[in-house]
C-alpha cells in the first residue's frame, strides 16, 4: 500500500508569542486546507514533540485538544531533534500497517520558554547524561564542535568552509517569510560572531526557535476514493547510534546518517543521489553537520564537504540544492517541527509550489534527512511526484 | 503578554551502585573500564555486557591520542562556576575516554590520563601532554 502526503502546513518560525497549542494549530489548519480535509476524515494523530523546554511538558494532549483532534489518538514521539521525522513514520507505518487511512503528524516545539543557559543544559542531555554531561557540561554545540576538529584535522577543512554554508542558508531564508532569520550575512559576519564553543561561532549555529509544522498523510486507497493529490513516499530510511559518543568508530561523519541513507536509497531503487534528487533538506543544526551530511549522504566523497559548498555543487543551480528554505541553521530548529518542516519543504517544491526558492525540476523526487542529537537518530525520507 | 509557570526546581538521586568500582576509582586517582570474556570492552564501564555475562573491571592507563575536543564558551546551566572548558575525547587502545584538559591539546596529540577535583567538587577524568 503505498502512502502519500496529501497536505503540509508550517507556521513562522521564530520567537513566536503564543503557546504550544497556538502554535500547533497555525501549521494544522494550513495543512488542513492545503488537503481540503476536515479533523472528522483524520483516523490518527501523531505528535512530534521533545518538551522539555516549555512549560507544558506533556504536551501531546493539549496539542491534540486544541487542534481538534480529540479521541484521534494521539500518539506523542520523541527522537531529539528528529523527533519530527519520527512523527512522520509513526503516521505513516499505521497507513501501512492499514491501521488508519489518514493520518496527521504534527511536530512542534516551543523553545524560548526557558532562558539560554537552561536550554543549553537541557541540549547536552541529549546524548547521554550520566556518562558525559555530569561531568564534561556537554552542550550540543559542543558534541558537533568535537566533529568539526576531527574533520578539519584529517581533511583540512577549515572555518571559511564552514562560515559558507551559513551565508548560503542565510541567503536562502531571507527570501522565505516562515524563517526565523530574515536577512542574508557574510563569511566576515560568521567569522567575527562571538565563539559559542571552538571552532564554532554564534553564525555557526542554528538559533532557538519556536515553530510547528504538520503533513498529512493518506493510503492509496484514500487517494483514489477523495481524488488526492499526493507527493508519495517512496522509501525510508532509519538508524541510530550509541548514547555515548565516547563509544563512537570516529568523529568525522555520522554513521547513523550513512546507515539510513543505505536503507533510504535501497528501498527506492537510488544508485547515484546526484542524479536522482532535485533538491535535499539536510540536517544543519551546525554548519559542520551540512558539510558532514553531504559527506554522509553520498552527495560528495568522505573530506570533500567543504569543496562541495565552496564550490557552490549545494546552492541552486549546483549538483543538488540543499536547505533551500534557509536550513535549520537559518529557517530555524524547533526539534519537533524540523523534520515535518523538511517534508513541507520537499512538497512545496515537487508540487512547484516555492515561488522564488523554486528548483528546476528533472527528476522529480527530493531528499529529507533528518538527525536525532549528534547522530543518536538518524531518518531520511524520499518523496516523488 | 507573559506570564510565570510556577516554579519547578529539578535535581535526581541518581543510583551509581552497580558501577561504584568507578566511582571510588576516581577518587583514589584511577580510571576504570570494563570487558567481557566474549570479548567486548565498555567505557564508560557497565556491569552487564549485551550478551547477558557479569563484566570484569580493569583500569585504563598508559598513552592516549586525541581523536577531537572543543573549548565551550557559551556554559550551559549548572556550570556557571566554570571559565571556558576544554572538553577531550582520546583513544586509549580498545576504548575511548572523555576528559577535560587544561592544555591546549590538539588532535594527534599524545596524552596520559589523572583524576581530580572539578571547581564543582566533582571528581572526574582530566589528560596531559605526555
Ligand atoms: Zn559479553
Amino acid at each position: 500500500m503505498k502512502v502519500g502526503v496529501i497536505g503540509v502546513g508550517c507556521s513562522k518560525f521564530g520567537t513566536r508569542d503564543v503557546t504550544i497549542q497556538e502554535l500547533a494549530f497555525e501549521a494544522v489548519s494550513e495543512a488542513l486546507k492545503d488537503a481540503d480535509v476536515g479533523q472528522e476524515d483524520i483516523d490518527l494523530s501523531v505528535v512530534g514533540c521533545v518538551g522539555t523546554r516549555g512549560y507544558e511538558l506533556m504536551p501531546a494532549v493539549v496539542v491534540n485538544e486544541y487542534c481538534g483532534f480529540t479521541g484521534k489518538g494521539p500518539i506523542r514521539v520523541e527522537a531529539a531533534c528528529a523527533t519530527g521525522s519520527a512523527a512522520v513514520y509513526s503516521a505513516y507505518s499505521s497507513i501501512k500497517a492499514g491501521i488508519a487511512d489518514i493520518a496527521i503528524a504534527i511536530g512542534v516545539e516551543k523553545m524560548t520558554e526557558v532562558d539560554t543557559a537552561t536550554s543549553a543544559a537541557i541540549g547536552g542531555r541529549a546524548g547521554n547524561y550520566l556518562w558525559e554531561f555530569h561531568f564534561y557540561g556537554t552542550t550540543f554545540p559542543a558534541y558537533y564542535a568535537m566533529h568539526a576538529t576531527a574533520h578539519m584535522a584529517k581533511y583540512g577543512t577549515t572555518e571559511r568552509q564552514l562560515a559558507l554554508a551559513a551565508v548560503k542558508a542565510h541567503r536562502n531564508a531571507a527570501k522565505n517569510p516562515k524563517a526565523h532569520f530574515q536577512k542574508e550575512i557574510t563569511v566576515e559576519d560568521v567569522l567575527n560572531s562571538r565563539m559559542i564553543t571552538y571552532p564554532l561561532k554564534l553564525y555557526d549555529c542554528s538559533p532557538i526557535s519556536d515553530g510547528a509544522s504538520a503533513a498529512i498523510l493518506a493510503s492509496e486507497k484514500a487517494v483514489k476514493e477523495h481524488g488526492f493529490d499526493p507527493i508519495w513516499i517512496e522509501s525510508v530510511g532509519y538508524s541510530s547510534d550509541t548514547s555515548n559518543m565516547t563509544m563512537r568508530e570516529n568523529y568525522v561523519g555520522l554513521k547513523a546518517t550513512r546507515m539510513a541513507a543505505e536503507m533510504a536509497y535501497k528501498g527506492a531503487k537510488i544508485t547515484d543521489p546526484l542524479k536522482s534528487f532535485d533538491i535535499a533538506t539536510v540536517h544543519d543544526c551546525f554548519t559542520i553537520a551540512e558539510i558532514m551530511a553531504y559527506e554522509d549522504l553520498g552527495f560528495c566523497k568522505k573530506g570533500e564537504g567543504g569543496k562541495f559548498v565552496e564550490n557552490g555543487e549545494s546552492d541552486f543551480g549546483g549538483k543538488i540544492p540543499v536547505n533551500t528554505f534557509g536550513g535549520l541553521k537559518a529557517k530555524g530548529h524547533p526539534l519537533g517541527a524540523t523534520g515535518v518542516a523538511m517534508v513541507y519543504e520537499a512538497v512545496k517544491q515537487l508540487r512547484e509550489e516555492a515561488g522564488s526558492l523554486q528548483v528546476d525540476l528533472k527528476h522529480y523526487r527530493a531528499l529529507t534527512h533528518n538527525v536525532g542529537g549528534t547522530g543518536h537518530f538518524a531518518w531520511v525520507f524520499i518523496l516523488g511526484r | 503578554m507573559i506570564i510565570e509557570s510556577r516554579e519547578l526546581k529539578m535535581k535526581h538521586k541518581i543510583p551509581v551502585g552497580k558501577t561504584e568500582r568507578f566511582w571510588k576509582g576516581l577518587e583514589e586517582g584511577k580510571v576504570f573500564k570494563t570487558f567481557c570474556k566474549c570479548g567486548k570492552s565498555y567505557y564508560p564501564p557497565r556491569a552487564d555486557c549485551v550478551c547477558g555475562n557479569t563484566t570484569e573491571w580493569a583500569e585504563v592507563s598508559g598513552e592516549g591520542v586525541v581523536e577531537c575536543f572543543t573549548v565551550v564558551h557559551s556554559i550551559p546551566a549548572g556550570y556557571e562556576w566554570s571559565k571556558p572548558y576544554r572538553i577531550v575525547i582520546a583513544s586509549f587502545g580498545d576504548v575511548r575516554i572523555m576528559g577535560w584538559s587544561d592544555e591546549e591539546l590538539k588532535v594527534g596529540d599524545k596524552v596520559t590520563l589523572y583524576t581530580a577535583k572539578d571547581g564543582s567538587g566533582v571528581w572526574k577524568v582530566w589528560f596531559r601532554r605526555l
